[in-house]
């Protein structure tokens, strides 16, 4: 079994507007990643290769020791993934979705859920439409977390919440570290970052520009904002030379 | 291709449609009692309203709902994050849009039978054939109408599947609708050819197994094409 929970390649994606290029990244056994970057840069599309929304065009992609998209129903069932832009059915109640995740996942943990389900105070039969934000997030992660993922890939999953949330889902996070080989997160708050993550990755104009360990990035009693830009605007001048 | 996956994923749409699927079924039911128990020119007229309502109604609502609501209400990321493939997800798709179209149009068919101005079984009667062909053309006519619909709802599937557009999909919607259905009421049947070719339909000669097999071959096309597109898609959010 490979030690590395992901390992890119050369991976790259081609649209008409952006092109994620060239990414080559490794995240070991154990560990935690954290993604920065602004708005459009690409991170959201490299999060959404590892779970095979998104195909890469270039590049080789391994999740958990397999390759993608050759096997993704073995990743996806092994891989808990939630993002800020996905919604669950309004309609329906929580418990009707964690009967089709669990109908769907080989690994669904009932004790899990229901563990899940006391510490976010959520009700099984409450219908979704109408869940707050944080709320929908809590029952996101509900649904992902209760599979027993080996791998957790969360996209910007504290935007738009109140401090309160981001600190119980943070802490959540934190508590079940040991549970997984790895999570990748993305973040634009880099407090969030800077508490979870033991390795951050810098996207930018879709490159990996820095990959490097938090308390490198931070010597110096900079913050994870000062060093993405420092490291931006070295970028524009070797550019500009 | 895991078919208790594709089956798990079917039962999830026909659940979230469970409402709409009864209120149409209610309301196919309704045409054919009014078409066939009331009967008379205002029965029979109520119940092909009704009847042609239900099939526009429950087109417009699974297109609107499983096929283009799940990736415009987001719902689409988290299916596909489960342990399926896109190609499970596209199956179960059409399986599923078919289904919940098929159940109310073909009892709103049977109210359309019902009111045929063709009556086949008197035809044959009077051509003094046994009862059974009777049956075989009353049955043939029926394919042939719930035939016509499929397709029509196919090409439309397919507009919505591979446009991803609620504009495009209701603009071939009602293109199938009025344009083209108006030409094919109004126009077609003063062709002599056609004409010639609805009588030998209303008799039961070749024309009819060779239109369904027709109507048939284009519903096979039309899925097939929508199959293939699907394995060509890269993005699935």
């Amino acid at each position: 079994m490979s030690d590395r929970a992901i390992e890119l390649r050369g991976v790259g994606r081609r649209y008409s507007h952006f092109a994620l290029q060239g990414v080559d990244l490794d995240v070991p056994d154990g560990s935690v990643l954290g993604l920065v970057g602004p708005n459009g840069a690409g991170k959201s599309t490299l999060l959404r290769i590892l779970i095979g929304l998104v195909r890469a065009d270039a590049g080789r992609v391994s999740v958990l020791g397999r390759p993608m998209p050759q096997e993704e129903r073995w990743i996806k069932a092994r891989v808990g993934f939630v993002s800020e832009d996905m919604a669950l059915y309004g309609a329906a109640t929580l418990g009707w979705h964690m009967r089709l995740v669990r109908d769907m996942s080989p690994g669904w943990d009932e004790r899990r859920a229901a563990d899940l389900l006391e510490r976010f105070s959520l009700d099984p039969g409450q219908r979704l439409r109408g869940l707050s934000r944080g709320q929908a997030l809590k029952a996101l992660l509900l649904l992902a977390m209760a599979r027993r993922a080996e791998l957790l890939v969360l996209d910007e999953p504290t935007a738009g919440l109140d401090p309160l949330v981001r600190h119980e889902i943070l802490s959540l996070l934190k508590d079940t570290r040991g549970e997984r080989r790895a999570l990748v997160f993305s973040s634009h708050y880099g407090d969030d970052v800077a508490s979870l993550a033991d390795d951050v990755a810098f996207v930018h104009g879709g490159r990996l520009i820095a990959h490097a360990p938090v308390a490198e990035l931070l010597r110096g009693g900079a913050s994870l904002e000062q060093a993405f830009l420092e490291r931006v605007g070295g970028l524009h001048t070797r550019r500009a030379a | 291709m895991n078919p208790r996956v594709i089956a798990r994923l079917v039962r999830k749409d026909c659940s979230l449609m469970k409402g709409p699927l009864a209120a149409y079924v209610a309301a196919a039911l309704a045409g054919l009692l009014l078409t066939a128990l009331v009967g008379g020119p205002v029965g029979r007229s109520a119940g092909v309203t009704l009847a042609l309502n239900v099939l526009i109604g429950v087109s417009f609502h699974v297109m609107l709902g499983p096929v283009l609501g799940e990736r415009e209400r987001r719902t689409l990321a988290f299916v596909m994050s489960l342990p399926v493939t896109p190609a499970e997800v596209a199956i179960a798709k059409l399986v599923s849009a078919f289904a919940l179209f098929l159940v109310p149009a073909t009892i709103a068919a049977t109210a359309l039978v019902w009111a045929t101005p063709f009556d086949i079984p008197a035809r044959m009667a009077a051509s003094q054939l046994p009862l059974w062909s009777h049956l075989l053309g009353t049955l043939g006519y029926y394919a042939l109408v719930l035939g016509a619909w499929t397709l029509f709802f196919s090409v439309v599937l397919a507009a919505a599947i591979v446009s991803e557009s609620v504009g495009w999909t209701v603009a071939t919607l009602t293109g199938l609708l009025f344009v083209l259905g108006n030409f094919a009421l109004q126009v077609l049947p003063r062709l002599s050819g056609v004409a010639h070719y609805l009588r030998a339909l209303g008799h039961g000669e070749p024309a009819l197994p060779i239109t369904i097999a027709c109507e048939a071959a284009g519903i096979a096309a039309v899925v097939a094409m929508i199959v293939a597109l699907q394995r060509r898609k890269t993005s699935f959010v």
